[in-house]
């Protein structure tokens, strides 16, 4: 049985049983690949890698090891620095449903940063120190950075993404003047 | 998190990722009583014709007839009908130590259930043997009320 803030109680007494709880839950092991362990050792130094193909001159950010377009493998030689400053090209503001798991409950942006030369694109990322009605498209941003003795990178794998908030916790606006849209409308994602 | 060595060279890390879904079900007329049996050390099953089927289904399963809530009280002890061993038990299993997995015919039914057995080892599992239901103290109307069965006349 469950309460109204969905607490599972336990059946007392004679009442009939009339529901059940079930928790379905997979658990997924994976040994971390070595371009992720090196876009991890980088991210405790506060910096971004990348991989680069030599062919189609893509950045795959975090690094994956392979160009999927041109089927090839990519290694320590195609690795590249980025920059930790860049452009938010779209974004989302999700409004927080309350669902089993959910640890925000205000509205907040995910967005779309496209990051200087040599390039790199990072979704998903929140957007600090301003406003969420403020944020837009266009908007100049730089890495925050958690503080060099609270990075932890150690939930970081092959699965993660951008999802990098032990270590960086978002961008935050850099007060230069907005970018055009056709500065990055081909790389929006 | 977990760290492997292979050899004595090359560091290994994983990463462990859990995918939750938690879900609420209503059990309808039938698992509710069977379930609201078992918070009360009770195992009912339902007459279907000259039947009885244990666990309880809603509709007959030879012709497709809905049931009527008719239950009839059954075991608790009962018969394996068939089994396996579980060697190496993981988290998941209801028992944390080598066990049976049996199909069960309690007495009085005519259907066998799944659960598990403890019989210790599995030396003393086989088919035909006598289980008895090892009721948990706090239970709460679900399958698991009773932790497992065990072989009739001695503990595992
Ligand atoms: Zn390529």
């Amino acid at each position: 049985m469950t309460d109204t803030a969905g607490n599972a109680t336990t059946t007392s007494g004679d009442e009939p049983v009339t529901m059940m709880e079930y928790f379905m839950q997979l658990e997924y092991s994976d040994v971390v690949s070595a371009p992720v362990m090196r876009f991890r050792d980088a991210l405790m130094d506060a910096r971004l890698i990348a991989q680069q193909c030599p062919k189609c001159k893509l950045v795959y950010v975090p690094p994956k090891g392979y160009c999927p377009i041109d089927t090839v493998e990519l290694d320590e030689r195609n690795e590249i620095q980025l920059a930790d400053r860049g452009v938010v090209t779209n974004y989302t503001v999700v409004t927080p449903v309350q669902y089993y798991g959910q640890k925000e409950t205000e509205p907040f942006v995910r967005a779309s940063i496209l990051l200087d030369p040599p390039g790199g694109m990072l979704i998903l990322q929140d957007v600090l120190d301003i406003p969420v009605a403020e944020v837009r498209a266009g908007m100049r941003v730089e890495a925050v950075w958690a503080p060099k003795g609270e990075r932890d990178v150690d939930e970081i794998g092959n699965r993660s993404g951008s999802a990098l908030e032990g270590s960086l916790r978002g961008f935050r606006p850099t007060g230069e003047p907005d970018m055009p849209a056709e500065a990055f409308s081909d790389k929006v994602w | 998190m977990q760290c492997v060595l292979l050899g004595a060279v090359t560091e290994l890390r994983a990463t462990t990722h859990t995918i939750e879904f938690p879900y609420t079900r209503t059990l309808g007329p039938v698992i509710g009583s069977f379930f609201t049996g078992l918070r009360d050390r009770r195992i009912l099953g339902i007459r279907a014709g000259d039947r009885v089927l244990v666990p309880p289904l809603e509709y007959d399963p030879e012709t497709g007839d809905a049931l009527k809530p008719d239950f009839v009280e059954v075991g608790p002890a009962g018969t394996v009908t068939s089994w396996s061993w579980v060697t190496k038990p993981t988290r998941k299993h209801p028992l944390d130590r080598p066990f049976g997995f049996a199909l069960i015919r309690l007495d009085g039914a005519d259907t066998a259930m799944v659960h598990a057995v403890d019989a210790g080892s599995i030396d003393r599992m086989q088919t035909g043997m006598r289980v008895t239901p090892r009721w948990r103290d706090e239970r709460k109307g679900r399958i698991d009320d009773i932790e497992c069965f065990v072989p009739e006349g001695g503990a595992a």
